[in-house]
Formats: C-alpha cells, sequence, structure tokens
C-alpha cells in the first residue's frame, strides 16, 4: 500500500496557490496580511514573478470611483458589455473595491503613477466610459513577488500541477511533477487556489502561456463550470506577421473600398466584439477579402493608445521597451506598406469557466479558483470572454479583486478541516500523470494544431450555428479519443500532453454550451438564432461531471434582485 | 521558427533569462553554467530573455511569416 512519501516530493502547507502570476500573487499575500502565522506555498509551472500574462500586457487597470457614480458603471456594463448576465452584486462589489485595490497593489511594491494632489494619473479609454484607466509597468508582478517573500511566502518553482487530491468529497491538497526532472510532486494543503491562468489554446502569442490545466483539474475534482460558450476572444493581427493590430475594428474596408465597420460600430466602443468579426467573415465569404484596417482611420492606435504611453501620464521603461521589440519590431517588417493593411482576426479564447462564489470557493469543498481561472465562471462580466470582457483593464482588476476576496476564505476553509490525502488515490494519479513519459504513440503538438483548427474558424466560434457546431463537436470527440495515445518524451512534452488534454475539454465545454444556448447574447451569435430570448436565456448555462460525461444545466440569473433589467 | 541565438563568450551565466521564459524555451546547462535554448518551437517571441538580459547577448529573432496560421474563414 502506497504512503504519500513513496511517490515523490512532499510538501505541507496551510494554504496551496497553483499559479504565480498576479492573481495567485494577491492571494498569497493578502493570505499573509490576514494571518502572518499561515503557511502559503505558491507553485508554479515556470517562474512565480516572471509567469503569466500581467507582465506581457498593456498594464492597463480600470477603476471606479463613487464621483462617477457606480450605478452608471453597472447600467453601462449590463448595456453595452455583458447583456445581463452580470453578477451584478459581484460586479458592483468589484466596482466599489478597484480603487482600494490600488493603495493595496501599491503597498505590495506595484508603482502607481500619482499627480501632484496624490490621486492617480488617469484617462479614460473613451470618452463616455464611466470608469477610470490608469497604467502600472510590467515589473509588477516581480515587485509583488518580492514583497511576497518578505513576508514569508514560500514559492515552489518549475512544478506542473495536474490534479488535486481529496479526503472525500474535500480538496486537500494536489499532485504534478517537476518540469525539469519529471519527478511527482505531492502537495498536503488546508485549502487550494487554483491561479494557473485560463484557456487561450497555445496560439497568439502573449497569450501562449494559458493552457487550461487548472481549469482540467477543477474539472476532474469535480468542480462545476459556468459561461463557457463565451470563451472565443479574438483580437485582430496583421495577416503577414501576425502581430496584434490595435484598433482595427473601428477600421475594416473591404477589397471594394467600403468601411464595413461602422454598420456594426456605428460609435467607438471599449474593445474588439464579435459583431465585426462577422462583418469581416461575410465579406470574406462574399469574396469581397482581403479586408484591411485602415491605418489612417485607426482611432485607438492613433489616438488612445499614445495618450496611454504618453511618458506625461506615467513613464514605464519595461513596458515601453517591450511593445518596441514587440509590435513595434513587427510593424517594421510588414511586408506591406501604407494605410491599408490587411488583417485577420486571431482566436485567443479566454475561457476562464470555473464556477465560483462571492468569496471564489468553487462548488468544491475546500477548493478555490481566482483571476483568469474563473473570471468567466464569476459571472462578473456575463455574456462575454472574460478577461477582458470587453471591457480593458479588468483582467488585472478582477485577478486583484479575487485574490483579495478569496485569500481571507480560502484561509477560513483551510484551518477549518485538516484532511489527509487519499494516498491510492494518489498513486493512481500519479501513474496516470506520468504515463505518457516514454510511450510511443502521438505527440502532443499534433492535436494542440487539430484544435487550434477547430477552434479558430469563426463560423464555428464566432458566427455559430447548429450544424457547424455539431461537426466542429464531432472532430473534437474524435480528437479526445487520441488522448490517451499521448507521448512524451521528457517532462516538456508531458506538461504539452495535459495541456492538449486541457485544451480539449476547454473545446469540448464551449461546443456543448455553445449549442444550448439557442439565442445571440453579448459575444455569443448564433446564426439560427440571431435574436436574444429574455423570455428563456437570462440564465446560466453550468456543466458538471455526470459520470464521465458532461452534463448540461442552467440557473436563472436572479434578475429581480437586480437594479438593471432587460 | 524563431530563432535564440546566444553569444556564449559574453554571457555570464546569471540565468535570467532561464528564469524570464513563461513557456519553459530554455534548460540550464549547470557544467558549462549557460543557458540552453531547449524548445525554441514553442518561443513565442515575448522578447522577455533578450529584454531582460544584463549583459545584451542574447537575440530572438522572430519568424513571423513561419508562424503556423489555423483556417479562420
Ligand atoms: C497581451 C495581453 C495584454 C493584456 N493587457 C491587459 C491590460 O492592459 N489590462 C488588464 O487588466 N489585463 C490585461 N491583460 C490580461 C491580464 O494580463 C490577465 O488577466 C492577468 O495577468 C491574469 O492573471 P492570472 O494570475 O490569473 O493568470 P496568469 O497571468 O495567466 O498566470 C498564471 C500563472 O500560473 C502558472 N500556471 C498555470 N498553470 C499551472 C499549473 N498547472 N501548475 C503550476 N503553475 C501553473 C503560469 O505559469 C503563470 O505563472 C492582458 C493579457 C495579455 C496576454
Ligand atoms: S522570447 Fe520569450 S518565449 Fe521566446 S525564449 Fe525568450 S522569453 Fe521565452
Ligand atoms: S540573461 Fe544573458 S547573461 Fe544571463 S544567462 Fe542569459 S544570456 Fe547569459
Amino acid at each position: 500500500m502506497a504512503t504519500l512519501g513513496s511517490l515523490g516530493t512532499v510538501h505541507t502547507t496551510d494554504l496551496l496557490i497553483v499559479g504565480g502570476g498576479i492573481a495567485g500573487l494577491a492571494t498569497a499575500i493578502v493570505a499573509k496580511e490576514t494571518d502572518p502565522e499561515v503557511d502559503v506555498l505558491v507553485l508554479d509551472k515556470v517562474v512565480s514573478g516572471w509567469g503569466g500574462k500581467a507582465n506581457k500586457g498593456g498594464g492597463n487597470y480600470a477603476y471606479m470611483v463613487e464621483e462617477d457614480g457606480f450605478d452608471r458603471f453597472l447600467d453601462f456594463h449590463v448595456h453595452n458589455v455583458g447583456d445581463f448576465l452580470e453578477d451584478q452584486e459581484l460586479l458592483l462589489a468589484y466596482g466599489k473595491e478597484s480603487r482600494p485595490n490600488l493603495e493595496r497593489l501599491e503597498s505590495w511594491g506595484v508603482h502607481i503613477y500619482r499627480d501632484d494632489a496624490g490621486e492617480p494619473k488617469f484617462i479614460r479609454w473613451m470618452p463616455q466610459h464611466p470608469w477610470r484607466m490608469c497604467v502600472m509597468d510590467q515589473d509588477m508582478t516581480l515587485n509583488m513577488h518580492r514583497h511576497a517573500i518578505k513576508l514569508g511566502v514560500r514559492f515552489a518553482d518549475r512544478v506542473e500541477v495536474i490534479d488535486l487530491l481529496k479526503d472525500g468529497e474535500r480538496v486537500c491538497g494536489a499532485i504534478g511533477f517537476g518540469m525539469l526532472d519529471g519527478e511527482c510532486v505531492v502537495v498536503k494543503a488546508g485549502a487550494v487556489v487554483l491561479a494557473g491562468g485560463n484557456q487561450c489554446y497555445k496560439l497568439m502569442r502573449r497569450w501562449s502561456s494559458a493552457r487550461g490545466e487548472g481549469i482540467a483539474a477543477a474539472w476532474r475534482a469535480g468542480a462545476a463550470m459556468r459561461n463557457a460558450e463565451f470563451g472565443s476572444f479574438i483580437n485582430w493581427v496583421f495577416s503577414d506577421t501576425k502581430e496584434v493590430c490595435q484598433g482595427a475594428e473601428d477600421c475594416l474596408y473591404n477589397a471594394k473600398g467600403e468601411q464595413i465597420s461602422r454598420a456594426v460600430r456605428p460609435a467607438i466602443e471599449s474593445d474588439v466584439h464579435s459583431k465585426e468579426v462577422v462583418a469581416w467573415w461575410r465579406e470574406m465569404k462574399a469574396g469581397n477579402g482581403p479586408v484591411c484596417a485602415n491605418m489612417a482611420e485607426n482611432y485607438v492606435n492613433n489616438v488612445v493608445a499614445p495618450a496611454f504611453h504618453d511618458d506625461k501620464l506615467a513613464f514605464r521603461p519595461v513596458s515601453m521597451k517591450f511593445w518596441g521589440l514587440t509590435i513595434g519590431r513587427a510593424m517594421a517588417a510588414s511586408t506591406v506598406q501604407g494605410p491599408m493593411q490587411p488583417v485577420l482576426p486571431g482566436f485567443i479564447g479566454e475561457q476562464s469557466p470555473v464556477m465560483v462564489d462571492h468569496d471564489m470557493a468553487t462548488t468544491v469543498p475546500g477548493l478555490f479558483a481566482v483571476g483568469d481561472t474563473s473570471a468567466g465562471g464569476s459571472s462578473l462580466a456575463g455574456a462575454v470572454p472574460a478577461p477582458p470582457g470587453r471591457m480593458r483593464g479588468s483582467g488585472l482588476g478582477f485577478a486583484t479583486f479575487s485574490g483579495a476576496r478569496c485569500a481571507p476564505a480560502a484561509l477560513a476553509a483551510a484551518k477549518a478541516a485538516a484532511g489527509e490525502p487519499d494516498a491510492a488515490l494518489a498513486e493512481e494519479l500519479k501513474a496516470r500523470i506520468l504515463a505518457p513519459l516514454g510511450r510511443s504513440g502521438t505527440a502532443a503538438p499534433e492535436l494542440v494544431r487539430r484544435i487550434q483548427d477547430v477552434m479558430s474558424p469563426v463560423g464555428n466560434s464566432i458566427l455559430k450555428n447548429d450544424e457547424r457546431l455539431n461537426a466542429a463537436l464531432d472532430e473534437v470527440l474524435a480528437i479526445k479519443e487520441q488522448l490517451p495515445h499521448l507521448a512524451a518524451v521528457d517532462p516538456h512534452y508531458l506538461a504539452a500532453c495535459h495541456e492538449v488534454e486541457a485544451m480539449a475539454l476547454c473545446a469540448e465545454m464551449f461546443f456543448r454550451t455553445s449549442l444550448a444556448r439557442k439565442e445571440s447574447r453579448g459575444w455569443h451569435l448564433r446564426e439560427d438564432y440571431p435574436e436574444r430570448n429574455d423570455a428563456e436565456f437570462v440564465k446560466w448555462i453550468e456543466v458538471h461531471d455526470a459520470g464521465g460525461e458532461m452534463a448540461l444545466s442552467t440557473t436563472p440569473v436572479p434578475i429581480e434582485r437586480y437594479p438593471f433589467r432587460p | 521558427m524563431n530563432a535564440i541565438n546566444i553569444d556564449r563568450e559574453v554571457c555570464t551565466g546569471c540565468q535570467t533569462c532561464f528564469e524570464a521564459c513563461f513557456v519553459d524555451v530554455f534548460r540550464w546547462d549547470a557544467d558549462e553554467a549557460r543557458p540552453i535554448v531547449a524548445y525554441p518551437e514553442d518561443c513565442t517571441e515575448c522578447n522577455k530573455c533578450q529584454l531582460e538580459c544584463p549583459e545584451q547577448c542574447i537575440e530572438v529573432v522572430p519568424d513571423y511569416f513561419g508562424t503556423y496560421w489555423p483556417p479562420v474563414v
């Protein structure tokens, strides 16, 4: 009979946090601030503080203040962003805590740029937005990491967590392997917080680290998922370099020289929308491609972005060099000269469906999820891929908000009941996790490509209909059949096997829930059900494991309790 | 595929690039105290390794036009 100690390296902690990006770091820091005596361990598959997306992003942080009207913020959000699927109580709390959370971030070593009166310097992305946007530099997570170490948070890097360990129904640890040596790693913990980011299918460059392993671990532990049908975010990219073309959404032209954005976006909006992707697709189908972004008319690129990058707002040395070498270098390498630049939608996903309550507790006792892992599943943003949920600056905001909310609740759970992981189950999991090593069979990259090929077409993931969704689901199920044959030559590729398993799971969930939502709402557009159907679909679609199969159910949005109703 | 070129003569073995990569491209050669570009096929050209190298002896050469791109239409 196996003991945990015979399986590999064993760590013991009060609170285990899986992922040392901004959400995991925020959770760890608040846990230590709440109780300095508590033991907090953060594991990351790469290196905490360096990993994740926050230090590869725009650094925009959206916040709301009383003066701009919290009601106006809610009103704007339900009508322009989440289409009445928001948890309006959580969204309001998020709005109210967003400004105090800036002070928190600052106390953790994140530089906040202030004016002479001591207020954060901000601009509005669009003049009509009832929120403010300030900026941070890309050293934010490294500074938070340093602060966490000072508080006594422990870190173990290059450990990939694959599964959760349980005592009965309660999560009390995790199991994975070392990325360098492939050795099994077991953690016994009072409670576990998943902070491993969301699902972005390893395609678009700076989103590529988000491969959904945390979502998959939660699923196998029995956690319910919610809002999976909205996880098909895109960004516009230049057709040749595949680098992001910010602002293309408002200045698209077909090959006949006709402006096609204006009909679907009469006013400048918060972010990209699936509806202009549909406009692009229809032009391409009609033979009116290539579609170009007219950079001379690109308001976001020419007016908004420079305002954010203005040193007078904030001198950000790390970000400036970063953007120069990524987007700047790609634009210089472009083969197309002049303002008319051919563009394509670049599929991202941002599927973040782990369902959580207001304390970020999942449906499994002892298990919590924060940041990108649960942004959609929290229902904060409604009928949109989250983050950004068509609200730039909400990714960093939700990571901080959810981490700060989660830490006290997770600590309380950790103290309430100490579980002992079932060693026999852990042994079975170890065998499953390491099985691809040394086996001959299918290489993970081959299946990754097949999944990208099925998620990426606009007809599958943006403008949906029954026929295409069913065909896409069939292909995902065929890919799923291949998963037991995945083979890995070393720990790096072993990780890749688990990533592709998570991608297949998320893709299946996406197509099943997309089929179930027989209406168009927010980001989710159905060719065969083009209208919003408030009579039947002011509800959240949830996915549960039923004996290895996905079972769907719905929960009505408690709209009668909320201030804004359809 | 992107290329990651390291001038091993100038490199001081500080490990910054090895730490900085968010998609596990590097391994560490402990004998030589130098980074190994083990999985260049996974490099997504975030450029952090190049930007953070104190000796400026690592260069990422993006292969923009060789990027695999799935069907979109
Ligand atoms: C290009 C780009 C621009 C962006 N711009 C902005 C912006 O301007 N404003 C804004 O608010 N948001 C922005 N975002 C979004 C924002 O960066 C994210 O919402 C935020 O970083 C999410 O933080 P996270 O900690 O939840 O997840 P992540 O940043 O994805 O971090 C997850 C961490 O967990 C680790 N990990 C994952 N799985 C495992 C596992 N199984 N075991 C161990 N470790 C694991 C990863 O290595 C990583 O370190 C942007 C994102 C991108 C990609
Ligand atoms: S550019 Fe980024 S992804 Fe590529 S090797 Fe360097 S750190 Fe890793
Ligand atoms: S960061 Fe530069 S100096 Fe340091 S190990 Fe890497 S290549 Fe060498």
